[in-house]
């Protein structure tokens, strides 16, 4: 017996038909579909859209609107979403689970690499200036220092592998899905380096103590951190304070923010579309894990410092911001980890089918 | 009205190392995925036809995104797949892997059932 289908109750099942008539309950039934569907990602969507249009439809004729159907909805389409980002088991292609959760490890580090600089680069100034009372402080510096060098030189590690294979896609003739996020993630790396490098100068750690005292701290990276988050700053609090700032320091802080972003956005999305051999996501995965570790003790080392500062000079003290990054970093921690669990069960699943 | 099979198509005889695992690897969405898969044994249904089935068989209503959670899944792991349709409502039909999984997880629950009701009938006198 093959049953393709009874008719919806009403006898309308099109949510095409309900969205073109004019005005009405139809037109406003399928607009309440339409958003129901925005809880799902846009894969998920381009899959079962129309069908899943056509199911709420006919659930919508029978029995009226639902507060517990819009519930399930949404509920399903979060999972839905985390299963896209690498979060949850049951992703809609398995094969791309491993990049998922590689991709969403990738915004947690990139995330924790924001913060984590901020906090970093404002060690580093008072570092410069002083020398702290309590040397765990210094050797929070040194932790933190020890495990950003460490996930900037995974950074490069990964890199290589994900534009390796981004050209050789293009090489092919292919590559149309990438060339946008390929260019978002160059020029949001070209502008921070340029206007970084720039604004480096004015750096307020200049003319301290030079690497006396002070840990593992290379001055021109610490101004360059500071330059590149200079918008992560309590100075939107006092808009009166911000105005004295020169136009141009301003202008900085309006485009650094939109750079990093560009760049986040399309180094994941890089990641995400990049069509990486078994052996590179194998390489991937571990980068991730090590990246991971280094994470956990850039986390020990700021959770050091913070509770450490209370008593200290000004110059050391953490501050709103500090406190704030320390929570995204945990955050990150935690989505990090399940991130690459994920990536780590969906690579092994993949490589026991094959 | 049962469907026709092909030698091809029908469902191999669970082996021991078959465990009725298959759809529990499904999560949360094992019990959805039984009644779709038990719905679809009969034929080719579409999403609206699914939900309707279920509820005259198992008297349970399973929600629009509950239902396309376990479709979804159930078509990643190769028990469902879908059938070309030009109708908007895609129909869905089992495979051969959708009903290996469903038999021997159907007899593993069948096994459990015929135990609860002997024990019940020799404790209690309830059948």
């Amino acid at each position: 017996m093959t049953t393709t289908g009874r008719a919806a109750p009403g006898g309308r099942t099109d949510v095409a038909e309900a969205a073109g008539a004019p005005g009405g309950s139809n037109a406003a039934e399928s607009a309440r579909v339409r958003r129901l569907l925005l809880w799902y990602p846009r894969g998920w969507r381009d899959r079962y859209g129309d069908e899943f249009a056509e199911l709420l439809a006919a659930e919508q004729a029978e029995q009226g609107p639902s507060w517990r159907r819009g519930v399930n909805v949404a509920a399903t389409g979060l999972r839905a979403r985390l299963a896209g980002a690498g979060l949850a088991g049951h992703p809609l292609h398995p094969a791309a689970a491993a990049r998922a959760g590689l991709a969403t490890f990738a915004s947690c580090a990139a995330a924790s690499g924001l913060v984590g600089a901020v906090m970093w680069a404002q060690l580093a100034i008072g570092l410069q200036w002083s020398v702290p009372d309590d040397h765990r402080i210094t050797q929070a510096m040194d932790l933190m220092s020890g495990a950003l060098l460490v996930l900037a030189v995974l950074t490069v590690l990964a890199a290589v592998p994900v534009a390796w294979a981004a050209m050789a896609a293009v090489g092919r003739g292919g590559g149309r899905q990438i060339r946008w996020p390929a260019m978002l993630a160059g020029a949001g790396t070209l502008v921070l380096v340029v206007g970084g490098r720039h604004f480096a100068n004015g750096w307020p750690g200049t003319g301290g103590h030079l690497l006396v005292h002070q840990g593992v701290v290379p001055g021109g990276i610490a101004a360059f951190g500071w330059a590149a988050t200079m918008w992560i700053t309590s100075y939107w609090g006092h808009p009166g304070m911000l105005a004295a700032f020169p136009a141009a320091q301003l202008a900085w802080m309006v485009a650094s923010p939109v750079a990093t972003g560009c760049l986040v956005t399309g180094a994941v999305q890089l990641l995400r579309r990049v069509e990486l051999s078994p052996r590179a996501l194998r390489f991937h995965t571990w980068v991730a894990c090590v990246a991971w570790a280094g994470l956990a003790v850039f986390l020990g080392g700021a959770l050091c410092w913070l509770l450490t500062s209370g008593g200290s000079a000004p110059l050391f003290r953490a501050g709103l911001i500090d406190r704030t990054g320390l929570a995204v970093l945990a955050v990150a921690a935690v989505t990090g980890a399940a991130a690459v669990r994920r990536a780590r069960l969906a690579r092994l699943a993949e490589s026991l089918s094959q | 009205m049962m469907p026709s099979m092909n030698s091809s198509d029908r469902p191999a005889r669970p082996s021991p190392a078959d465990d009725a695992s298959a759809l529990e690897t499904l999560g949360r969405s094992s019990g959805p995925a039984s009644l779709i898969l038990s719905s679809l044994a009969d034929g080719t249904k579409h999403g609206y036809a699914l939900t309707k089935d279920i509820e005259s068989f198992a008297g349970v209503r399973l929600a629009p995104g509950t239902l396309y959670e376990a479709l979804s899944r159930l078509e990643a792991h190769g028990m469902i797949e879908a059938v070309e349709s030009s109708d908007r409502r895609r129909p869905y039909r089992l495979t051969a892997t959708g009903a290996t999984a469903l038999s021997t997880y159907l007899q593993a629950q069948r096994q459990v059932a015929e135990v609860g009701l002997r024990r019940l009938a020799g404790s209690w006198a309830l059948t």
